[in-house]
This record gives structure tokens, sequence and C-alpha cells, in this order.
């Protein structure tokens, strides 16, 4: 769960247009354009969810974080069928909770309640349960783990740097790599992993 | 004077003595948007009523001369880079060339930074010098503090220094496509916008819990230098022990091969910078790294470990994690409870992973996970930054946070939204240390100020720890430190020629 409490206010006379903001904004929140050459930054506020970045990667330091009516952002998942949600969890190969966010105490339930909700984009996600509203790095390969195994198709933004692709996990690392360097330990680190996936649920949400 | 007064003076020599407290001169405050106005610290717990300053000497015989602190000042680090880059093949550069030297946050947390710092100057002039390349850039990665190296940059007049070519990298900025033994992974634009890369970092052990002493030093190619893909990658797909494989197939890609000239390291020890080593064989150098890190860390942390109960207070501008006692950080402490070094542990008691294998009752996934070192009885939280998960520290361990300014800091936090629901709060340091010492019943105090050459611990810790030290360093020279070295398959005949 996510709790927004602040959100960016750009000051128009530092800046210089350049689109960064817009490029790392987890939920495409802001948009950047030109009139008479000179820019004008739109932010939907209803999308935003307080996360820092724009303010952070903002190379005319041009964005402040502005207190904000508080929200919270997050998914109930007692609305959705329980049994539903620990198979796509698994099917990502993660416990249903196990946490995924470590900013906001996301765990893997209310993500895959999201992507059974219809959240069926990594920024749809974000918007939908709060995960990546914090670091914005962590929790990068869990989304994308969860939107492939609910079968979700969605494409990169062009120009953008939200997010790039999902990367290897202890599941696919070719056969040459752990037999040629078994002193990393894949196969045990897959077998802990995996009593963490399957170990048994309690307290599950209703 | 006031140990605080000093702090905000910019002590030159950290470690000095203060005779009226006979405490070391902790690591001064630093002004950061990660942090509290250094004015909000009215106290250092080095000025606490029986704090006391233990030396390393008088804890751990065989550690070597350190370079800084020495007599000879930052001019020593100047000298030893130099030297280190005599024996490297500068051939491959060229005047036409363009390089970037790869840096990252964690060396400029060391003794204020500046050793580091020169390290990095130093670099920069012999490259110019040996290859009349005038392309040479600093490309500074960092960890979650997106502008962390841009305030270092600026601190030691590095963008002057590099002509206005210093920048820093974020994990979210522009990324690049890496074709890896492990598929495609995915570095920074901007570390590798240039024909060459030269690899510049430090050998201090620090994340061991991360990385677990296994290729020490590749992790940056990993980390430092990639997108919040890799290193999401690294924390939460491959498993705590698999996962430092990222970082040698980022490394031993065509890509990186045909851009790495060589590397360069700040090396360490928990008493100062003993060294600088370079080599254009990077798993040399980390072989290198790999055993001294071990030879000289191995001790003091399984002295940690061996503390019975300790309140720990955090003194030290860094985020809660990366506060430092004699060279280790609070994390090294918090996983003390198990041989963090030996690899037959798939999990120590604090790791990303570790962190996500609790649920929501607030217990683990599995029997076998182990908790958190239980001789942390309570931590006052003096001083310490936000820009890095924290609440498992808080929700795993009694924490009192010293002053309102600070803990609303904790709370604006993206992340750290719940540090502050599991801490208590006390209006000074004084109040916080004796509602700790009520409530856990010792007086067993374990500071991490970054006080140089040894630590601030309270009178009967400093006892404590002079009486266990000879048992524990004896266990690591002949029991502990050739099962490490065995487990990664090196050669202790290496220990000889280490520093």
């Amino acid at each position: 769960m996510k709790i927004v409490e602040v959100q960016p206010q750009v000051d128009m006379s530092r800046c210089s247009g350049c689109k960064t903001c817009e490029m790392v904004c987890p939920v495409y929140a802001i948009s950047v354009r030109r009139v008479d050459k000179k820019p004008v930054v739109d932010i939907d506020t209803d999308l935003c969810v307080g996360c820092w970045n724009c303010e952070q990667r903002c190379p005319d330091h041009a964005i402040n974080m502005m207190p904000c009516a508080p929200f919270t952002i997050s998914v109930d998942v007692s609305a959705y069928n329980y049994d539903e949600i620990a198979a796509l969890c698994r099917k990502a190969h993660v416990h249903p909770k196990q946490l995924v966010c470590y900013c906001t105490a996301t765990r893997a339930e209310e993500v895959a309640a999201a992507v059974i909700g219809g959240a069926d984009s990594p920024d749809k996600v974000v918007r939908a349960c709060g995960v990546g509203a914090g670091c914005g790095i962590e929790c990068n390969q869990p989304i994308l783990r969860f939107l492939e195994a609910a079968n979700c198709s969605f494409e990169r933004k062009k120009n953008s740097y939200q997010w790039y692709g999902r990367t290897v996990t202890a599941w696919d690392v070719p056969q040459e790599v752990k037999d040629t360097h078994p002193s990393f330990r894949f196969e045990d680190d897959k077998a802990l992993l995996e009593r963490v996936v399957n170990a048994p649920i309690r307290n599950k949400s209703k | 004077m006031l140990l605080s007064e000093i702090n905000r003076n910019n002590l030159k020599n950290p470690g000095d003595l203060i005779m009226s407290t006979e405490a070391l001169t902790p690591a001064p405050t630093r002004v950061s948007q990660y942090g509290v106005d250094p004015k909000v610290i009215t106290k250092r717990a080095a000025e606490l009523e029986g704090i006391t300053g233990i030396s390393l000497s008088q804890l751990i015989s065989d550690l070597p001369e350190t370079i800084y602190p020495s007599k000879k000042g930052i001019e020593a680090i100047r000298e030893h880079t130099t030297k280190a880059l005599d024996k490297v093949d500068f051939s491959k550069i060229t005047d036409g060339s363009t390089v970037n030297i790869l840096a990252s946050h964690h060396g400029f947390t060391f003794m204020g930074g500046q050793p580091y710092s020169e390290m990095l100057r130093t670099i920069k002039d012999i490259v110019e010098s040996k290859t009349g390349a005038r392309e040479v850039r600093l490309r500074a990665g960092l960890g979650m503090r997106f502008r962390e190296t841009e305030e270092y940059i600026k601190a030691f007049g590095l963008d002057e220094y590099f002509n206005g070519k210093a920048v820093g990298m974020a994990p979210i900025d522009a990324g690049v496509e890496i074709d890896t033994k492990l598929g495609t992974l995915f570095g920074l634009k901007r570390a590798y916008d240039a024909d060459f890369i030269i690899h510049a970092h430090n050998s201090d052990v620090r994340e061991i819990h991360f990385h677990r002493q296994v290729d020490r030093a590749v992790k940056p190619f990993g980390m430092s230098y990639a997108r919040c893909e890799t290193r999401s990658t690294y924390h939460m797909n491959l498993g705590p022990r698999a996962a430092n494989f990222v970082a040698r197939a980022i490394f031993e890609s065509e890509f990186v091969q045909k851009k790495f000239a060589f590397a360069c390291f700040l090396v360490m020890s928990p008493a100062g910078a003993i060294d600088v080593d370079a080599d254009t064989n990077l798993y040399s150098l980390n072989d290198r790294v790999t055993a001294g890190g071990m030879k000289h860390y191995g001790k003091i942390i399984e002295l940690m470990g061996s503390i019975k109960e300790c309140i720990v207070v955090l003194d030290f501008p860094c985020p809660v994690p990366y506060v430092f006692a004699c060279g280790v950080i609070y994390a090294n402490l918090v996983s003390a409870n198990i041989d963090v070094f030996d690899l037959d542990q798939p999990l120590p008691p604090y790791t990303w992973y570790t962190e996500t294998f609790y649920d929501d009752t607030g217990k683990p996934l599995l029997t076998d996970i182990p908790g958190v070192n239980p001789a942390i009885k309570a931590v006052v939280h003096n001083y310490a930054w936000i820009g890095y998960p924290s609440v498992f520290f808080a929700e795993q361990t009694p924490t009192i946070m010293v002053g309102e300014e600070q803990a609303e800091l904790f709370d604006r936090d993206p992340m750290n939204q719940n540090y502050m629901k599991h801490a208590l709060m006390a209006g000074d340091l004084d109040t916080a240390i004796a509602f700790a010492k009520k409530t856990t019943g010792t007086d067993k105090i374990i500071v991490f100020d970054g006080a140089s050459g040894g630590l601030n611990v309270s009178h009967s810790l400093a006892e404590e720890l002079k009486e266990i030290a000879p048992d524990v360093c004896a266990r690591v020279d002949n029991v502990l430190l050739p099962k490490w070295l065995a487990q990664r398959n090196v050669d202790p005949k290496l220990l000889e020629n280490i520093a």
C-alpha cells in the first residue's frame, strides 16, 4: 500500500523542457510539450504516485515535491478469489505473502490481485497497488514476472526509461552456466526459492 | 571544545582522541538532502558520558599500517595510486580516445571522502599524461539516492577537476542492452558511452550480506553501473548466492570487454586505506580483494558477532544499514549472529531476499530462515539518512528515533513510509539512551559513527571486547579463514603478498 502525501510542482522558470521527468515517471503522469517554443509540463495528479523520480532526476532542479491531500493506493485482496491469486503468484515464482516492494510493503498477493483486476502493463500495476512507487528499482522484475505469468502483452514506450524488459530468473539460468560455475550455487539457491514459493500460506486474506 | 563543534569545523584528523571524553572523534555530519540539517544534531554519541574509544590495535594485532590516515596525509593516496598505475598497460588508450572513469558512491563515505576523491583525480591525471587522451570523464554510480553522487561531485570539486565532465548516474537513467551468458541484461548508457572504461572502486567488505565476498571486485558491473532491471535481477530473481553471477555475466560480455581498460581500487582495512591496487586483469585483482577482505575484516566482523548484548547508536551520514563502526557497517552487525563469510549458509539474517521471506504476520515463511542478531537489544537512531528502505530494521529491533525533524524526514521518504510506525521517538539523545538502558537492562553500547581507527563503545563493552578478542582472532586465523578461502577457490598463499 502506498501512501501518497506529496506530488511534484514544476518551477517553469527553471524548466528547459528536456522531458527527463516524462521518461522516468513510472505511471506516465507527466507529459512535456512546447507551446510557442516554450516548455509546458502537464502533471496528472490523479495518476501521480508521489515516487520522487521526477524530482530526483530533473537536471534543471525545476521540480519540488509539495504536500498534497494524502491518499492511499492499494488493492482489496479480499475482493478476489484467493486460489486464483495464489496460483498466479506461484506461476510467477513468488509466495503470495512474500514482500515484493520493500518501500511500500506491497506483497505478492496484492500485485496478483491488481493484475487479475485488469492491470495489464507495468504502469497500471504501479497505479493499482502502489508497488514500484518507492525506490522504483528492486520490484522492477517481479512486476514484469507477474505480467508475463498472466500472459499480458504490452509494449515499451519508445524513448522512455520506465522499464526495458524481463531478465533471467533462477528458473531459466542456462545449464551451461550452472555447469561451468558451480561455486555460485545456482541449484541450491533455486531450491531455496522453491521452498519459499511453496511454503504454506498463513493468514489467507479473505 | 564539544565534539559537535569540532564536527562542524570538519576535523582534519579524524580518529584523534578527544581527551575530555576519551572517545574517538566521529565522522563529521554532512549537509545532504538525504539527512537532516546537521544543526539539528545537537549531540553526537561520542559525547555521551561513559563512551570510550577503543583502537583497533587493542583488539586485532596484525592489521597492516594505513596509508591514510597517516602523517603523509592525502598525498599518500596520490603516491600509491601513481605507483599502482605504473604497472598498468595503457597502450590501448590513445590520444583520441574517450575514457569514462566509473566510480561509485560508497567510496566517498570513507574517512570523509577525500581519499577516494584523490584516487579519482590521480587516475585522471595519469591517464591524460600517459596517453594524451583529453576526453576523460567521471561517471559516478549510486545506490538509491539519485542525487547522492552529484552531492559528492560538488563537495569535492570534481566537476571542475573533470572540466565539467563529471556526472552522477541513477539506475532509472537511459539504459543499454548487454548480451550476456545470462541473456540480456541492462547497463547504464552513460557508463558505457566512451571508447574505454576504468573501474575505480574500493575493497572494503561492506555489503557482505549481499555479495558474500564472491566477486566483490566485480559487483559494480551489476549494480552501480547497471539499470534497475539488472539490480532487480540481482536482488529478486536468482537467489542470495547465485545473484553474484550477474555482475560477472555483464563484465564478461563482449560489449564490456571491448571497453574495459583496467581497474583501480582503494584497498581498505577496518583501520583505513592500506594501499591502492590496479590491474588490467580484474579477476587477479578480485582474488586479492577477496582474500584481503576476509583477512582484514573477518576478525572484526567475527568479534562483533561475539558480542552477547548491546544497544546500538546510529550516528553517521548514511542510510541505516550503511552507518560505520571500525570500517564495517551496521548491516554487518545485524547479520553477525551467523558466519556470513561461510557460503554453506544460504541466507544471512539480513538481505533483501531474507526480508521478502517474512509474511504479514511478521514471521518467516520457512522455519530455517535466520532471525536478526539477537544481541542487538535496542537501536538509538541519532543520525542516519533516508533513501534506503529501512523498515525491516525497525520491525526487527526496538528502535528509538532522536528528534522530531528526523522522524518527519523519514515519514516523507517514499522508501520509508512505515519506518516510524515501528519506532519510538525521543526528544534528545540522552533520553533515548536512558530509555534504551532501562528497558533492555544492558549498559553495553556500540556506536556506529565512522570514527577512524577504532570504535566508540561503553566502558563495559570495551572491556568485553578486549577480553574476547584474542580467542576470536585465533579462531579466524586457524579455522575460519582457511575455510572461507577454500570455498572461493582462493590460494591461501595469496595472503603472503597482500598488504
